[in-house]
């Protein structure tokens, strides 16, 4: 989930603010968290032969790009036509549900997209519930298309989000402007709401795309392997370093040329939005008919994305006889995203603080602190050990058989590699939610007597802490599902839910992976949920990313 | 509002740090008494292994898992400084690649010797199998009939154009049965077995082995090409799946592939004589029978006797003599053969 600075703060001058410390160092520690892993992965690429690239080309690479590329094409295509038509129901219309829906429909991002194809595989699969009842007519949930199915209604929430966000600022009121110059309901939403939308729709659908590239589990489930597969398997299988980092370089470059995507679309968006924000006009009642079709087009994503798979694991976990309760790996699992989400809290309030009050060059870091997002966990994790390797060589010559073993991973490792990825989570969410903090409550607390550091300590964060516990929440959420980095970097003996229940799965055993995979869902259920109300209480989705 | 999300974090760190792990302990330390094994097997048989030895010697064992070739990557990465006393592999292919990653000392052990066929332990005793597993080809009974399969070259023929199932090559068990018939007929008939059977598949390779026997049932294909226990598996499990189905036993010519579960010591095992009490214990009578009975797998040692309505149905058969160094020797270039045979 990801960042987002909404229209005031680019809007609005950066007045300085004075903090008693220089927050450059947070900003400069974030930037290099996501900038050395790829410099050490342009090293060992660079390094190594092309060899395993050249087989690799003639024969799997063609297949890894195809997957990709329509993978990213399905999820795009699935992500707009769930999450777009919902936001404008729930921004346009009263029917029944709509308040619930409002922030029900972002729970599914607490499913992991792997879990989810869990749970669709055993159900459609033969010997499953749906297939029994259809006869073996409905396709088993499997490679390609099956994968499409499965992202699209996991990543849909964050189109919903953005678009519900933008509609609600003026797509609702600009569909009245044009139904008052005769326009009919549908021409409104299509001429006028749905294109001032699509910015941020846009952003939504980049995101979502980005999630799927990044994916590893889900694919390598469902027999579509994309680079991410390619990359581990050349680490693992192969045990080819080099073609490993090359790979990971190619997806790399693709996320960053999304990741650019979604930015100009949500520059464009703040520019369609500087007319100020408007009170969105009431919402119009429905018929009781068209109010339950309404209903019903709500719910189908969400039981899709979320109410049936789950449903399925709990069946799953009660049915099966023997069960080994998996209380190392929820230990882990809280563990690693528990420290995660309180550094990139504070990570993210430091970088915030630089692109505040400090120069260019602090912004400058903050502003490549961002792209960490862009970086899959396969290739932070490639990178981190990378970077750990060459550290493990200079300590090596220059202490010897003293040396400590530094290189392989570690929790350290795990933690550097997710701060890689989500500080990024944090930053956004924490420069809004500081931009909204006007400085004359500085300057008043100032004159009153208070020193800089209480300043921050009791008017800063008070006001902000909404904004940046709701980045820690996503923060916390992401890392618990994050699999390919944790299967790379996690210390041998240490266990996550999500590489236990991916364990049990790749061995063809789904009744014994459902019980971690319940635990992930149900730990990460209610963490969702203050999330998603809090950001729809906001009236605004600045957190999401 | 803003109260529940610092709830909802200072429970967190609350529950996980009651329960951090104790990290004073150095588990290389080396006290005799704590047995490390690092595994990519995840059966309850090793559990219920684990548990009998724990029984019998009173050491206590700390079992780490991963995914097969993860494991020997995580291993080699952590150079001489894993605390590993046994290292158990799924298959002889990521057996082989622990050996060319020098991760296991010798073992010498004339009861090991006496127990483990030739074929199925390394030479300088390296490692040794405690299991092993088929690979057979499951069939839809009402669409083949028994006397058209003879042994695995019949998948290759024309007359099973568009009714194959088999799982991608990418995957070990379908790696060493190639690298078995590598051995059996030469690389150029293996491609071209490799080739026909790509060209007979009713879809493209898809899941692990039990999807494969689903899409039997589902009528997608009349054979896969299976590990044994997992259709032993659905059979206990999902009877309703493996009815219509029957298991058929490629004899012909050498004889079944069978691949091989094993052990060996860690070179950097802290606790070398527990280790070896712990290959030794894993070859018992009693062990052995764990594998069967509760993983429906046959045992590494012939003479044990077991109990396993399942697997006593499935027959007997002739297993391929084939020494299990082969397998991993031929690996690469089996590989190399299915990238060629477009078997995705």
């Amino acid at each position: 989930m990801a960042v987002t600075a909404d229209g005031t703060a680019r809007g609005r001058p950066r007045l300085p603010l004075r903090l008693g410390f220089n927050p450059t160092p947070f900003a400069v520690a974030a930037a290099l968290l996501c900038v050395a892993p790829i410099v050490a992965l342009l090293a060992i690429s660079l390094g190594g032969g092309s060899d395993h690239l050249r087989h690799l080309a003639d024969t799997q690479l063609g297949l890894y790009a195809w997957n990709s590329a329509a993978l990213a094409a399905i999820t795009a295509i699935g992500t707009v036509l769930l999450g777009v038509p919902s936001a404008w129901l729930i921004a346009r219309y009263r029917f029944p549900g709509r308040g619930f829906f409002s922030w029900g429909l972002a729970l599914p991002l607490a499913m992991p997209a792997y879990v989810a194809a869990y749970a669709w595989v055993s159900m459609t699969a033969a010997g499953g519930p749906v297939f029994a009842a259809s006869g073996g007519a409905l396709p088993t949930v499997r490679g390609l298309i099956g994968a499409g199915f499965v992202f699209s209604f996991a990543y849909y929430p964050y189109v919903f989000l953005l678009a519900r966000q933008a509609f609600e600022t003026h797509g609702t009121g600009a569909a009245d402007a044009a139904r008052s110059l005769g326009a009919g309901p549908f021409r409104s939403f299509a001429e006028v709401a749905l294109p001032l939308a699509r910015p941020a729709i846009m952003a939504g659908v980049a995101l979502a795309v980005m999630e799927t590239l990044a994916d590893y589990g889900a694919v390598d489930f469902l027999g579509a392997p994309t680079f991410t597969v390619g990359i581990i398997r050349a680490w693992g299988s192969f045990g080819e370093p080099a073609a490993a980092a090359q790979l990971a370089l190619i997806l790399l470059f693709a996320m960053m040329l999304l990741f650019g995507v979604e930015r100009a679309a949500r520059k464009r968006r703040s520019v369609a939005e500087r007319g100020g924000r408007q009170h969105p006009p009431p919402r119009l009642p429905l018929s009781p008919a068209k109010g339950w079709l309404a209903f019903a087009l709500c719910v189908t994503p969400l039981a899709i994305g979320l109410i049936v798979p789950g449903g399925r694991l709990v069946q799953l976990a009660i049915e099966i006889e023997a069960i080994r309760f998996p209380f190392d790996a929820l230990r882990g699992t809280l563990i690693l995203a528990t420290a995660s989400a309180l550094i990139a809290a504070m990570l993210g309030l430091g970088a915030a603080y630089a692109a505040r009050t400090g120069g260019r060059f602090a912004r400058g870091a903050v502003r490549a602190a961002h792209a960490g997002y862009a970086i899959p966990g396969a290739v932070a994790a490639l990178g981190v050990l990378g970077v750990l390797g060459y550290v493990q060589q200079l300590a090596d010559t220059g202490m010897g058989a003293a040396a400590p073993a530094i290189a392989g991973g570690g929790i350290l490792a795990l933690l550097f590699a997710y701060q890689a990825r989500f500080a990024a989570a944090a930053i956004g969410p924490a420069e809004s939610a500081l931009a909204r903090i006007s400085p004359s409550l500085d300057h008043a607390a100032r004159t009153l007597g208070s020193r800089p550091g209480a300043v921050i300590l009791r008017v800063h964060l008070p006001l902000a802490f909404g904004g940046i516990a709701t980045a820690a929440l996503l923060v916390f959420i992401e890392v618990m599902k994050e699999l390919p980095a944790t299967m790379i970097l996690r210390p041998i003996d240490f266990e996550t839910l999500a590489v236990t229940a991916h364990n049990y799965a790749s061995d063809e055993r789904l009744a014994q992976a459902a019980l971690p995979s319940l635990m992930l869902v149900a730990i990460g259920l209610p963490a969702m949920i203050i999330v998603a109300r809090l950001v729809s209480a906001n009236g605004r989705s600045e957190a999401v990313h | 509002m803003r109260i529940i999300p610092t709830i909802a974090i200072l429970a967190g760190i609350l529950v996980a740090s009651c329960g951090s792990p104790d990290s004073s302990g150095d588990p290389g330390a080396g006290d005799g008494q704590t047995l490390t094994i690092y595994s990519s097997r995840h059966y309850d048989s090793d559990y219920a292994l684990y548990e009998a030895f724990e029984e019998a010697t009173g050491a206590t064992v700390e079992a780490i898992e991963a995914d097969g070739d993860l494991l020997v990557e995580r291993i080699s990465a952590t150079g001489g400084r894993n605390p590993a006393d046994v290292i158990i592999t799924a298959d002889a292919g990521r057996l082989w690649r622990a050996e060319q990653a020098n991760l296991f000392a010798p073992v010498r052990s004339d009861l090991l010797d006496a127990r483990v066929p030739a074929t199925m332990r390394h030479p300088d005793g390296l490692w040794f199998a405690i299991s092993t597993r088929a690979r057979v080809i499951v069939y839809a009974e009402d669409r083949v009939d028994a006397s058209e399969l003879t042994g695995y070259a019949s998948l290759a023929e024309p007359a099973f154009r568009g009714r194959v199932c088999a799982r991608s090559s990418g995957n070990v068990y379908n790696i060493s049965l190639l690298a078995a018939l590598i051995d059996r007929w030469g690389s150029d008939a293996a491609q071209q077995w490799a080739e026909g059977v790509a060209a007979n598949f009713g879809r493209e390779p898809l899941g692990g082995d039990s999807d494969q026997i689903r899409a039997v049932a589902a009528g997608e294909c009349d054979v896969a090409i299976v590990n044994h226990y997992y259709f032993a598996r659905l059979m206990g499990s999902e009877p309703d799946v493996t009815e219509g189905l029957a298991l058929f036993w490629p004899n012909a010519e050498q004889g079944v592939h069978v691949n091989i579960s094993g052990m060996g010591m860690s070179r950097n095992a802290p606790n070398p004589e527990l280790a070896q009490e712990f290959l030794e214990f894993a070859v018992s009578d009693e062990a052995q029978r764990f594998f069967a009975e509760l993983t429906n797998e046959y045992p590494a040692v012939a003479s044990v006797t077991y109990e396993n309505a399942v697997l006593d149905e499935l027959g007997d058969f002739e297993a391929d003599p084939l020494a299990a160094t082969v397998l991993g020797e031929n690996q690469a270039e089996a590989q190399r053969l299915f990238d060629r045979a477009g078997w995705q």
